[in-house]
């Protein structure tokens, strides 16, 4: 449990270490942004109030496959989002989009925080890391025909 | 009618979710996902959150069947799903580096919120992976102060995942009779009583 992220490629660790920090600064009241795997895995996080980002990766993992469960059973098509609305914070999760949705991104927030304002700060972030981990992807699979 | 719930736990691949589907009478709920953590696993897609599954039992109570994600990570969900379950069938794979271990982490996680002695032990893939062995499973179980029924199952068989039900049922049974004189018997064990799937 205390390994992160044990194959990603570092290219692409550090750019989504900077999506994350990014994330983090333009978020007010932001408390914490994690990505992870889909599977629960921790990737990249920053965590201001103590709590285990290790913990967060897996609930999160839990949290947005439980929401596109649900989704999908009560028919009313692909979740986007899930939020926890706590007294004391917010917390909003949703699957990283791209072409092969590996990972998941959320956002943790004081109260004082706009949930419309959270939700487009980490929908842009999402988006980017997909586009990023997509464009990686591209190179890799060039450099793989290349070389056979 | 009433509803008995009962839990499929075990490490990541051991077959909860083929057990689930194996027996249950509506298109199970589950939350499988891409796997990227081969060395836990080469299987392509994990449970993160559970399973979920019914079978009609022949005196027309139903069981729920839930499962529950195999990582060490998920164990936040693992007394979630447990809450208010009559019994834990303990799924095991022979084939992973130490099945023994991986026993002695689930009957302690659920040690607590299950009654004593309403776990059924199954380990799978005994045929390639013959050690250990089932009396070695015997062996550690009493070795932890316990007595629970140990089988070889193939999850992918609805007859051998039934009969795990029905060897569950008989040691929460058998256990409710030596403790026949506290009275108060266990609502559902009433129900259970006599109850087989169909």
């Amino acid at each position: 449990m205390n390994q992160i992220s044990r194959h990603l490629p570092p290219s692409l660790k550090s750019a989504i270490d900077e999506a994350v920090h990014a994330l983090h600064q333009r978020v007010p009241a932001a408390i914490g942004c994690v990505v992870a795997t889909v599977d629960g895995r921790l990737v990249s996080q920053v965590v201001d109030n103590g709590a285990d980002p290790q913990r967060i990766a897996a609930m999160i993992g839990s949290m947005v496959a439980l929401g596109e469960t649900i989704g999908r059973e009560v028919r009313i098509d692909r979740s986007e989002y899930v939020v926890v609305n706590a007294l004391n914070g917010i917390l909003l999760a949703q699957r990283v989009p791209g072409r092969r949705a590996l990972f998941v991104v959320s956002t943790l927030a004081r109260t004082t925080t706009n949930l419309g304002l959270l939700l487009h700060e980490t929908r842009t972030t999402a988006a980017a890391i997909g586009e990023t981990v997509d464009a990686w992807l591209d190179h890799y699979q060039a450099a793989t025909a290349a070389a056979s | 009618m009433s509803e008995i719930k009962l839990l499929f736990a075990g490490p990541m691949g051991a077959g909860k979710t083929t057990a689930i589907r194996a027996i249950s009478q509506i298109e199970p709920i589950n939350t499988e996902v891409a796997n990227t953590d081969f060395s836990e696993s080469g299987k392509a897609e994990t449970t993160v959150a559970l399973d979920y599954g019914e079978l009609a039992l022949d005196n027309g109570h139903t069981l729920r069947l839930y499962g529950s994600p195999g990582q060490r990570r998920f164990e936040f969900m693992w007394p979630l799903l447990a809450e208010g379950a009559l019994g834990v069938v303990v799924l095991l794979d022979n084939s992973r580096p130490d099945p023994l271990a991986d026993m002695n982490l689930f009957l302690d996680a659920f040690s607590r919120q299950i009654g004593a002695g309403r776990v059924v032990v199954a380990v799978g893939r005994l045929d390639s992976h013959p050690q250990p062995g089932l009396d070695d499973y015997a062996a550690a179980i009493a070795a932890r102060g316990e007595f629970l029924p140990v089988l070889e199952v193939d999850v992918r068989h609805r007859a051998d995942v039934t009969g795990l039900l029905d060897v569950l049922f008989d040691q929460i049974e058998s256990q409710s009779t030596e403790t026949a004189a506290d009275a108060n018997e266990d609502e559902w064990l009433q129900l259970i009583r006599h109850a087989r799937p169909q």
